[in-house]
């Protein structure tokens, strides 16, 4: 019962400065693992402090398992602390002159929890986490990967009916990160909980996440599963900011020539769209590169070819525009060597003059 | 419905966090506390007052140049302002150039080079700026008096040579205290600049060819100058407000400066002229400070990016180690060890100066009948000495108590209202009595309390009015401390707790103030030190049942009781001493960040 609605949320902290937040529409489902992922300054982290209650939205309302937290319009406004929410800071916010116990055990303290359930919440936790052996160690006295875990397991004691997780895992080093990762899937299955976490990094986004809400400058661009932000990007914006190696667009607007524009438009003339595209979008790793020109390919030149362990990114000349590819073996082409490019009509990322996913036939 | 549901949450939104409301009551606070005294002060200089009435032929209240004529053009304007003005000025001129003379060498010395005993140094020679400033006047007297003043006799004539009055009293004693007194400053100050200087801008020089001298005096000297332009700001603004060496070696003479002009005007219930000196040292004042803020806002422009260079590279003094660990003894003989003895065996000697066995007692202290009018008792055995040290303490307590909560409560407040006007006020109105000397802020606070206002009834004479301006008096340094340990503190640790349930007081208390106990311990003992030491504010306010150990001090020193008095000051440094080596080892801290203290 425990999904997160904002409706119609605008956050502005001056009224001159554009909005952190802008026309904000989210609907988040019971024991969902969303993830706010967007560039820094996209209002992400605004977002997930307003629902945490450490901001107020200048406009909207934000519901919590059905009950009113936020309600401009009717003057509802419910304190950060009366709010159950377990947020996890990107910094861990530990209280610094707390042992780990007593991090624990301070917000069931506030709720009057009994000493001898207290002890066995902190130490079931506690032992949950691999960190029973710190619980009297200060925070000063732990690593990050450690003090990550007490965070976590503060947050943990209070069995919140939502998880808020500021950057969960740009701290840590690559191999406390798979660790985390799966500490985190693990918990999300146990207790059931609806997760936020707001990231700027799309590796974060996509192996945690079950739902990604891509946000850019205040306003939400697209909410889906991995897949659809990846196969399916809503606008260009989306196309540009997920994937590992920029996306090639290529302009298709009135006007616009070149050998990449060329091709691209021969590529749609068998597609019959109802409407002129503005652009396309061709992922490196959907180009298929042939080693000769033949038949439909587009003959291209190899500038360079950079390993980069398990795949190749060859950087391309076609005519006098520069286009990128990945191939998942090494090339058999040398730097100045030609191949040819060809594209799977179901791998074009058609959008509309205003940059939006056209809809194909 | 919808405007009031808007107002409704803006209203809930407003009453989670009550920062701001507190921001308000602590302005409303300081107004009353800071700025009314000294508007007060403003006006009771443009206003002709009750005693002034027939001479100014105007009625009490109206606005006058009554004041402005008799201060800076009447007959006794020599006296009041012209001549002690220039007194000041002399006196600040060459305290400052003797002060680095003799500090540049000693700061550098110990600062950056191999000084046999350099880290012993480093906390010795800083003891005069420890102690009172008048401790060494006191001193002073003890050697060097003569028989203008009468009393109890000097070492000097107890040794058969009676000191002329030239090197007995004024100009010349108050100068080299002074300038000794504060020495401190510019080895802490220069000393500092040179530790922090990035020695790979020395080899940088090197390399394309500069000899040392040239190095010297185009690389470093430059880059140090805001440091030494600095210092010699702050100790012209302290000299200006020191009010105990010229009262004990100047006023017994007829020699004064503006702060026992001041004095004089105030004891003698001259309201409207003590405003307009009190402003005097106050535009002055404000006017070295601002000098200073400049200059350092000039010398940001220098700071070089910080790089693994600043290490410090120490100079091999070969063989001039022994004679610069001469001159490094010398001095602090001079400015710490001399006169603490002088003041110490005094209290120990029936007459000063005189080593025989018989003559050594401890009557002082701890004596019975000692038949002399002013003190009948030893100082221990002295219920108003006992009185004095009481009040001391708790007075003193309860004001540096206030001052180090409030303190942390503006920095709170400052570093987290949103509503910056609050926050800009409170910046300045705290550090308003740091342009503000002493004696005029005691001035100030006669004009604000001296009479009954509003409710308020007339705390004259009363210790309510010493806790709250010496509370007042040491904001700048609480608040200063405040601020800058909640501006570092970020606020994540506190929406921790928010997030965990805990509302508005429990986060300042179970969490706020435990982690910033550090910085509360240092707001409360930094002001308790300065306010034990400090002269010049109490001596206007206190009356003989508010005595405290500085002005029952001083009022022996008037008895011409010089053992008694040198005993409580030897009591008085001692607790200055004691504490501020306390507080540097409980702050780990050295005593260089908290300069400017009194």
């Amino acid at each position: 019962m425990s999904n997160i609605s904002l409706s119609d949320v605008r956050k502005a902290y001056t009224k001159s400065a554009p909005p952190a937040v802008d026309r904000l529409n989210l609907e988040i489902p019971k024991s969902d693992f969303l993830c706010l992922l967007g560039p820094s300054g996209c209002g992400k982290t605004t977002t997930l402090r307003m629902i945490a209650g450490l901001e107020h939205p200048t406009e909207g309302s934000i519901t919590v398992g059905g009950n009113t937290l936020v309600s401009v319009e009717d003057g509802v406004y419910v304190p950060a602390d009366k709010r159950n929410m377990g947020l996890v800071f990107q910094n861990y916010a530990l209280w610094p002159h707390m042992s780990v116990a007593q991090n624990v055990e301070f917000g069931l303290k506030l709720r009057k929890t009994g000493k001898a359930e207290r002890d066995r919440i902190v130490a079931k936790v506690l032992e949950k986490l691999g960190i029973a052996r710190y619980r009297d160690r200060l925070p000063s006295q732990l690593s990050g990967g450690q003090q990550q875990r007490v965070a976590l397991a503060r947050m943990l004691a209070l069995k919140p009916d939502v998880i808020l997780l500021d950057e969960p895992l740009s701290n840590l080093d690559a191999k406390l990160r798979l660790e985390m990762r799966a500490e985190l899937k693990r918990i999300h299955q146990e207790i059931g909980a609806t997760v936020v976490f707001v990231t700027h990094d799309q590796w974060e986004a996509m192996t945690l996440a079950t739902t990604i809400a891509v946000m850019s400058e205040g306003e939400l661009q697209q909410l889906g599963t991995p897949d659809d932000i990846y196969e399916r990007p809503a606008n260009r914006f989306v196309a540009e900011f997920v994937g590992n190696l920029p996306i090639n667009i290529i302009e298709l607007g009135e006007g616009t020539k070149g050998p990449l524009t060329d091709w691209a438009r021969a590529l749609l003339a068998p597609l019959a769209l109802p409407q002129p595209a503005g652009s396309v979008g061709i992922r490196p790793e959907s180009v298929q590169l042939v080693s000769q020109a033949e038949g439909e390919t587009r003959p291209a030149r190899v500038i360079d070819i950079v390993p980069t362990g398990g795949s190749w990114i060859v950087e391309l000349a076609v005519d006098t525009d520069s286009f990128h590819a990945i191939t998942p073996q090494a090339p058999q082409v040398t730097p100045g060597g030609m191949v040819g490019l060809s594209v799977a009509h179901e791998h074009l990322h058609i959008f509309d003059a205003a940059g939006n996913r056209a809809q194909t036939p | 419905m919808t405007r009031f549901g808007r107002n409704l949450y803006q209203a809930r939104v407003h009453n989670q966090d009550p920062t701001t409301l507190i921001g308000i009551g602590l302005v409303v606070l300081f107004c009353y506390l800071i700025a009314a005294p000294v508007v007060l002060l403003l006006m009771d200089a443009f206003l002709v007052q009750f005693a002034d009435q027939v001479r100014a032929q105007q009625a009490m209240g109206e606005a006058t140049l009554y004041y402005i004529n008799r201060v800076f053009f009447s007959a006794i304007s020599q006296d009041v302002f012209w001549r002690p003005l220039l007194h000041t000025a002399l006196i600040a001129l060459c305290a400052i150039v003797l002060a680095l003379a003799v500090g540049l060498p000693l700061g550098w010395l110990i600062s950056r080079t191999d000084l046999p005993g350099r880290k012993w140094f480093s906390t010795a020679l800083i003891v005069p700026y420890m102690l009172p400033s008048w401790t060494f006047a006191l001193a002073w007297m003890t050697l060097f008096k003569n028989r203008t003043t009468g009393g109890s006799a000097s070492w000097m004539e107890s040794l058969g040579f009676a000191p002329p009055d030239w090197l007995a009293y004024g100009f010349l004693p108050i100068t080299l205290i002074l300038a000794l007194h504060y020495t401190p400053f510019v080895i802490l100050l220069f000393g500092n600049a040179l530790r922090q200087f990035d020695s790979s801008l020395e080899d940088a020089a090197r390399s394309v060819g500069a000899s040392g001298g040239t190095i010297a005096g185009k690389i470093i000297l430059p880059l140090m100058l805001p440091s030494l332009v600095s210092a010699a700001t702050l100790i012209f603004a302290k000299c200006l407000g020191d009010f105990g060496v010229t009262y004990i070696l100047g006023v017994p003479v007829g020699f004064d400066v503006l702060a026992t002009s001041l004095f004089r005007a105030i004891s003698t219930n001259q309201t409207g002229m003590s405003a307009l000196l009190a402003l005097t040292i106050v535009v002055l004042g404000s006017f070295s400070i601002l000098i200073d803020m400049y200059l350092l806002k000039e010398a940001r422009r220098f700071v070089v990016i910080g790089s693994k260079g600043s290490m410090n590279r120490v100079t091999r003094l070969g063989g001039w180690r022994l004679p610069a660990f001469g001159f490094a003894g010398l001095v602090f003989v001079i400015s710490a060890f001399i006169p603490l003895m002088a003041l110490f065996l005094t209290t120990v000697m029936k007459v000063p100066g005189v080593f025989s066995p018989e003559n050594f007692t401890l009557e002082f202290w701890v004596g019975t009948g000692l038949g002399t009018v002013a003190l009948q008792q030893g100082i221990l055995l002295t219920p108003e000495f006992w009185r004095a040290t009481w009040n001391t303490l708790w007075i003193v307590g309860v004001a540096s108590l206030g001052a180090g909560f409030l303190g942390l409560i503006v920095g709170y407040v400052v570093a987290r209202t949103e509503v910056k006007a609050v926050a800009l006020f409170l910046r300045q109105v705290t550090f308003l009595p740091y342009l503000v000397p002493g004696i005029a802020f005691a001035a100030a606070y006669l004009s604000m309390f001296a009479v009954q206002r509003g409710p308020v009834p007339a705390l004259y004479g009363t210790p309510i009015i010493l806790v709250l301006a010496i509370m007042a008096d040491q904001m700048p340094f609480a608040s200063r401390a405040g601020i800058s340990s909640m501006m570092q503190l970020g606020r994540d640790p506190e929406e921790a707790a928010r997030n965990v349930g805990a509302g508005f007081l429990k986060r300042l208390t179970a969490v706020v103030m435990p982690i910033q106990k550090g910085a509360l311990v240092s707001g409360v003992l930094l002001p308790f030190i300065s306010g034990i030491k400090g002269l010049s504010l109490v001596v206007v306010l206190a009356v003989p049942g508010t005595d405290v150990l500085t002005t029952y001090a001083l009022r022996l020193v008037d008895y011409g009781m010089a053992q008694a008095s040198n005993a409580v000051m030897l009591m008085i440094c001692v607790i200055a001493f004691g504490g501020t080596m306390l507080v540097q080892r409980l702050t780990k801290s050295k005593l260089s960040d908290g300069l400017g203290g009194n």
